[in-house]
C-alpha cells in the first residue's frame, strides 16, 4: 500500500505546493446486550484514502473506498481540481507553520489484544452484567462493549513517512429504575456508552461492570424515589465524570484555535477566548491548570503523531488560572507564529484534519476528598453527565447530572434526582477554590465529541479529580 | 454509482456462495458527497469523499450475525460472509422469532437530479463567492457550508426481497457577521436549481441589518414565535426523546402516558410523512420495510411513535419503516421525514397579532433535559427579536431556554402557512412558523 501511496505522492509532488496523504484502516467491534439478552453484534473494516493538496494557495481535499492506483491518481486530480475552485474564493495564501520532516511507527502500548479475547467471553460479560441489573423498579438495562484498531499510513511531500496502531476500548452498563410517570437512570462508569481509552481489554476487566451492576442497579431505584434537587445558589463539588465534560465544553471546545478564527462559526459556533485574551485573561481561580496533553498513557486522546505529522505533545491552556494557550493546527498556528502543538484530528480517512482535543486535562490540585467536602456547610454533589448544553462562544453553560447528593456539614447525605447547574464560564472556574489530588485522577474518555462540517466524530480524554466550585446556581428540572 | 443490474448481480452472488439452509440480508450503501466551506469571507475547506458500505446479516435460525465491509471486491465480500456465519453460530439466540420481509412495492422514491449530482467545486465555489459579495456590500463576513450529494441504497434479502433508490441532497447553511449582529440562512432540497442566491442574500440582510443593539431581557415565560430553523432543532429533538417506538414500550417516553389522548389543540399535526411534498423522502428502511404516513401527534391527539422492526417483532406491533442501521439498532427507531402541518396565517400576520413577544429566528446546541416531562433546554442565537405591537422592535441578546416540549405545544395558538425542509436526524424536517403562549427562558447572556 505505502508504495502506491508514494507513487501518488510524487506524482501531486509537482503540482502543489504541498500534499500530504493518508491510509486508514479501522476495524471496529461493537456488542450491545440489554436485559441480560444479546441485542447487537457488528464488527465493521472500514479503509480508505485521503488526500490533501495545498495549490496556488488553497486547500484541495479528496478521498476514496476503492484502492487502486488509477483511482488514486484520479482522486490526487479532483482534489486539486478542488484546490483550483478553493482559489476562486480566497484571502491569503494558506501557510503552514514548519515541522521537521518525521520518520517512525507508532503502536498503542496495550497487555490484551482486545481483538483477541474470545467473542464469547465479551458477550457473557454484557449478558451477565445487565442480567444483574434487573432488580425492583430496574426493568431496563443495557450494556456496551466497543473495540478499535485503526491502523494509519501518513506520508507528505515534505518527506514524513508514519506508521500508527492504535487500540481503543470502552463500555459501560445503564439500568434505568422505571415508573408511573418517570424513569432514572444510573450509568457506571460514566454515562452515553461508559468510558474509553487507548488500551487494550485490560481496561474493561479493570472496570469490573459485573461487580457494579447491582450497585448501579440499587442507586437507579433509590433516584427513582428520591425527592428533586433542591434550587438555588450554593457550593457543589463536581465528581471526576462530570468535571470531565465540563472541561471538555467550556475548556476544550473555546480553546480550538480554528473556533477562535471564525471557522467553526456558521455551526458549532465561535470562542470567548480570543486572540486579545492569550496570557491576559483570568480564565480561572489559581486552583485551575489545564493543559493539552496528547502523551499521557492510555488516555482516549492519546497517540504518536497528529493526521498533519506533528509529534505528540503536551502543552499548557490555563496556568495558574491565566488563559495561556489554544490547540494548534499547522495552519492556524502559523497565524500566530508558533510551532503546532499537535491538535489536528481527522475521525478518518474520509475527512481532513481539523483542530481538536487530545486529552485536556484539569490538573490535579492538593486537597484530599473529605477536605473538600469539609469545606461545604450546604451544598450538593454533583456527578456523571446526564444533559449539556453550551453557547456559541461557550460561555453560558448548563449540565444536568445522574447524581445529586446532598452535602451537609462536609458529609455527602441523601440522594435527589433531576439536578443540574448552570454557569457562565471564566465565573464558574474563577468559583473554583479546591481540586483533589493525584490519588482522585484519572482520565475519563468521551467517543462522541462533534464538530466540522461534513461532522466528524472525535475520540478525546480529559484527566479530571473532583474539583469544589463556590456559590453556582443549582435547579432541577421537573 | 451501483445501478440495479449489478445490485441484482451482487444478491445473486450471495446466494449462490452461502449454505441454502441459511438466510441474508444485505443493505449497501454508496455515497459521493463533495462539500465547500466558508468564513471570514473565504473557502477555507473544499472536501470530496466516495464512500461504500456493505452490510451482510447472516440468519440461521434464531441466531443473527452480521458484519459491514467497505468495497464490493468478491474476497472482501465472501470473507464478510464467512465472519457473518461465524458471528451467528456463536452468538446467543434471540428471545423471538426473526422472519424476513418478503418482496413488496414500494409508493415512493427518492427525489433525485442530475444537476445537483454534476454540481461541480467550482460552480459551488462561484455561488459562495456571489453571496460573499452581496452580504459585503454591507460590511458583513460570510461563514458557512455548501454541499452537494448523491446517494443510493440498496436492500436484498434471501426471501426475494429487492429495493435500490437514489437520491441527490444539496445543503446550504450561512452565518453573517458584522460587530456584534449575526444572521443566518439555510437551504435544504433535491434540486440545485431551486437554489436562489438572492433571496439567501435578503434573508441574511433582513435579519443582520436588524440584530444590532441587542437588548437584555429578564428570564422567564414568554410569548415565542418560532422560525421554521428553531421549530424544526425542537422536532428533532421531540422525536428523538418521545416517538422512539421502543422507548414507548419500555415506559421511557411521555407519549406512554398520554397516548391516544388530546392534550394538544386541533392545529397540532405531526407526523413522520415521507409524501410531504416537501420532504426529501427516505422510501424504504435497512430491512427494505416501505415507508408510510404515521400521525405522531393528530388533530391535538397524542397517537404513537415510530416501530423499527426488530421492536416490532418483538412487542408484536406493525413496523413503520423506520429500522436503523446495524450500528444503531438498538437504539430503536427514529422519525425519518418529521413534518409538522402548516396553518392558516402568514409570518407577517403571526408577528402583526403579536402584542408581546420574542421571535427566535435559529437554536443552538438543544438537548434532552428531562424525557418524561419532555424538557429541552438550549440557546437562541443569530436573530432573536422583541415583539412589541406587532412589530418588530428590537434586538435581544441570546438566552437559554428550559422548556417542555408539552407545555409549549399545549399553548401553540397560532402555525404559519409557510413552510421550509430543514436537516433531520435522518432525513428532513418540514416545519412552519409557530407561535405559542409557554415558552420558558431560564437565563440570559451577555451578548
Amino acid at each position: 500500500m505505502k508504495k502506491i501511496l508514494k507513487n501518488v505522492l510524487d506524482w501531486l509532488s509537482t503540482k502543489a505546493s504541498y500534499a500530504d496523504i493518508r491510509f486508514v484502516q479501522l476495524e471496529e467491534e461493537k456488542i450491545v446486550a440489554e436485559n441480560g439478552i444479546l441485542s447487537s453484534y457488528n464488527l465493521s473494516t472500514d479503509r480508505g484514502v485521503g488526500i490533501r493538496v495545498l495549490a496556488n494557495g488553497a486547500w484541495g481535499f479528496a478521498s476514496t473506498y476503492d484502492l487502486r492506483e488509477e483511482i488514486l491518481l484520479k482522486t490526487a486530480e479532483k482534489a486539486l481540481k478542488i484546490a483550483q475552485a478553493s482559489t476562486l474564493c480566497k484571502k491569503d495564501d494558506i501557510q503552514l507553520a514548519p515541522q521537521d520532516k518525521q520518520l517512525d511507527k507508532y503502536i498503542t502500548p496495550i497487555y490484551k489484544d482486545p481483538f483477541q479475547v474470545s467473542s464469547a467471553e465479551k458477550i457473557d460479560l454484557l449478558v451477565k452484567s445487565t442480567k444483574a441489573m434487573l432488580k425492583d423498579k430496574v426493568k431496563k438495562s443495557e450494556g456496551v462493549l466497543n473495540f478499535f484498531k485503526t491502523f494509519k499510513i501518513f506520508i507528505s511531500t515534505e518527506g514524513s513517512e508514519i506508521e500508527q496502531t492504535i487500540f481503543e476500548s470502552g463500555g459501560g452498563i445503564n439500568a434505568y429504575a422505571i415508573g408511573e410517570r418517570d424513569f432514572q437512570r444510573r450509568s457506571y462508569p460514566s454515562s452515553f456508552d461508559g468510558d474509553y481509552a487507548t488500551r487494550g481489554y485490560e481496561f474493561i476487566e479493570e472496570m469490573d461492570l459485573l461487580k457494579n451492576a447491582e450497585r448501579i442497579a440499587e442507586e437507579a431505584n433509590q433516584l427513582l424515589v428520591a425527592p428533586y434537587a433542591p434550587e438555588g445558589v450554593m457550593d457543589i463539588v463536581l465528581g471526576g465524570s462530570q468535571l470531565a465534560l465540563q472541561v471538555h465544553e467550556s475548556c476544550g471546545h473555546p480553546a480550538e484555535l480554528d473556533r477562535v478564527l471564525g471557522k467553526e462559526i456558521s455551526f458549532a459556533g465561535g470562542s470567548f477566548l480570543t486572540l486579545d485574551k492569550l496570557n491576559t485573561f483570568t480564565y480561572g481561580s489559581s486552583q485551575v491548570n489545564i493543559v493539552a496533553d496528547a502523551t499521557v498513557p492510555g488516555g482516549l486522546g492519546t497517540f504518536g503523531f497528529d493526521d498533519e505529522g506533528v509529534p505528540a505533545s503536551r502543552s499548557y491552556l490555563v496556568k495558574q488560572g491565566k488563559f495561556v494557550g489554544y490547540l494548534t493546527s499547522r495552519e492556524d498556528a502559523f497565524k500566530l507564529g508558533i510551532p503546532s502543538n499537535g491538535a489536528a484530528r481527522a475521525q478518518s480517512w474520509n475527512h481532513i484534519p481539523l483542530v481538536r482535543m487530545t486529552n485536556i486535562n484539569l490538573l490535579p490540585g492538593n486537597f484530599g476528598w473529605d477536605e473538600l467536602l469539609d469545606g461545604i456547610k450546604k451544598g450538593l454533589y454533583l456527578d456523571c453527565n446526564k444533559s449539556w448544553s453550551i453557547d456559541d462562544k461557550r460561555l453560558n453553560f448548563q449540565f444536568g447530572t445522574e447524581i445529586a447528593r446532598e452535602v451537609k456539614n462536609g458529609k455527602v447525605g441523601k440522594w435527589y434526582k433531576n439536578a443540574f447547574y448552570q454557569g457562565i464560564t471564566p465565573e464558574f472556574w474563577k468559583s473554583c477554590d479546591g481540586v483533589a489530588d493525584q490519588k482522585y485522577w484519572r482520565v475519563w474518555g468521551v467517543n462522541n465529541c462533534g464538530k466540522g462540517q461534513p461532522e466528524q466524530l472525535m475520540h478525546v480524554g480529559h484527566g479530571t479529580s473532583p474539583a469544589r466550585f463556590r456559590k453556582i446556581k443549582v435547579g432541577a428540572s421537573r | 454509482m451501483i445501478e440495479l443490474a449489478q445490485g441484482k448481480e451482487l444478491i445473486q452472488k450471495i446466494k449462490e456462495k452461502i449454505n441454502p439452509g441459511y438466510d441474508f440480508e444485505v443493505v449497501l450503501t454508496e455515497e459521493k458527497f463533495e462539500l465547500t466551506r466558508f468564513a471570514e469571507s473565504y473557502i477555507h475547506q473544499n472536501v470530496a469523499e466516495s464512500t461504500l458500505h456493505l452490510t451482510l446479516k447472516v440468519i440461521i435460525g434464531d441466531r443473527i450475525g452480521s458484519v459491514r465491509v467497505d468495497n464490493l471486491d468478491k474476497a472482501a465480500i465472501f470473507e464478510g460472509l464467512q465472519k457473518a456465519i461465524n458471528i451467528a453460530h456463536i452468538v446467543p439466540p434471540l428471545n423471538f422469532t426473526y422472519r424476513l420481509i418478503p418482496h413488496q412495492n414500494y409508493n415512493i422514491q427518492g427525489k433525485y437530479s442530475k444537476d445537483t449530482a454534476n454540481l461541480s467545486p467550482k460552480k459551488k465555489a462561484r455561488i459562495v463567492k456571489q453571496i460573499i459579495l452581496g452580504v459585503g456590500q454591507e460590511g458583513f463576513k460570510a461563514a458557512g457550508a455548501f454541499s452537494s450529494e448523491q446517494n443510493t441504497m440498496m436492500v436484498g434479502n434471501s426471501k426475494g426481497l429487492f429495493a435500490l433508490d437514489k437520491n441527490t441532497k444539496v445543503d446550504f447553511n450561512c452565518v453573517i457577521t458584522k460587530d456584534g449582529s449575526t444572521a443566518q440562512a439555510s437551504f435544504l432540497d433535491y434540486d440545485i436549481n431551486h437554489f436562489k442566491v438572492d433571496s439567501i442574500i435578503n434573508e441574511l440582510l433582513e435579519t443582520g441589518l436588524r440584530n444590532t443593539e441587542q437588548i437584555d431581557l429578564e428570564p422567564g415565560i414568554y410569548t415565542v414565535i418560532l422560525s421554521p430553523e428553531a421549530t424544526s432543532d425542537i422536532l428533532n429533538y421531540t422525536g428523538y426523546m418521545a416517538f422512539n417506538g421502543k422507548a414507548i414500550k419500555e415506559g421511557k417516553s411521555f407519549v406512554c402516558n398520554y397516548e391516544n389522548e388530546k392534550i394538544f389543540p386541533d392545529i397540532i399535526n405531526l407526523a413522520d410523512d415521507p409524501f410531504d411534498e416537501l420532504a426529501l423522502p427516505i422510501p424504504f428502511d435497512v430491512v427494505g420495510y416501505p415507508r408510510e404516513k404515521v400521525y405522531l401527534i393528530e388533530k391535538g391527539i397524542v397517537r404513537d411513535g415510530v416501530y423499527d422492526y426488530l421492536t416490532a417483532l418483538k412487542y408484536n406491533q406493525k413496523c413503520t419503516g423506520n429500522t436503523l442501521s446495524g450500528e444503531d439498532a438498538s437504539w430503536g427507531a427514529l422519525p425519518f421525514n418529521l413534518a409538522l402541518e402548516g396553518g392558516t396565517v402568514s409570518r407577517d400576520e403571526m408577528i402583526s397579532r403579536t402584542e408581546r413577544g420574542i421571535l427566535i429566528s435559529r437554536l443552538h446546541y438543544v438537548n434532552v433535559l428531562n424525557p418524561m416531562s419532555a424538557q429541552l433546554t438550549g440557546m437562541t442565537r443569530d436573530g432573536t427579536f422583541l415583539v412589541e405591537d406587532g412589530k418588530i422592535s428590537k434586538a435581544i441578546k441570546n438566552m437559554r431556554f428550559n422548556t417542555s416540549v408539552i407545555d409549549m405545544f399545549k399553548a401553540v395558538d397560532l402555525i404559519s402557512r409557510e413552510r421550509e425542509a430543514k436537516a433531520g436526524w435522518v432525513g428532513s424536517t418540514v416545519a412552519p412558523y409557530i407561535r405559542t403562549n409557554n415558552f420558558t427562558f431560564s437565563s440570559k447572556t451577555s451578548f
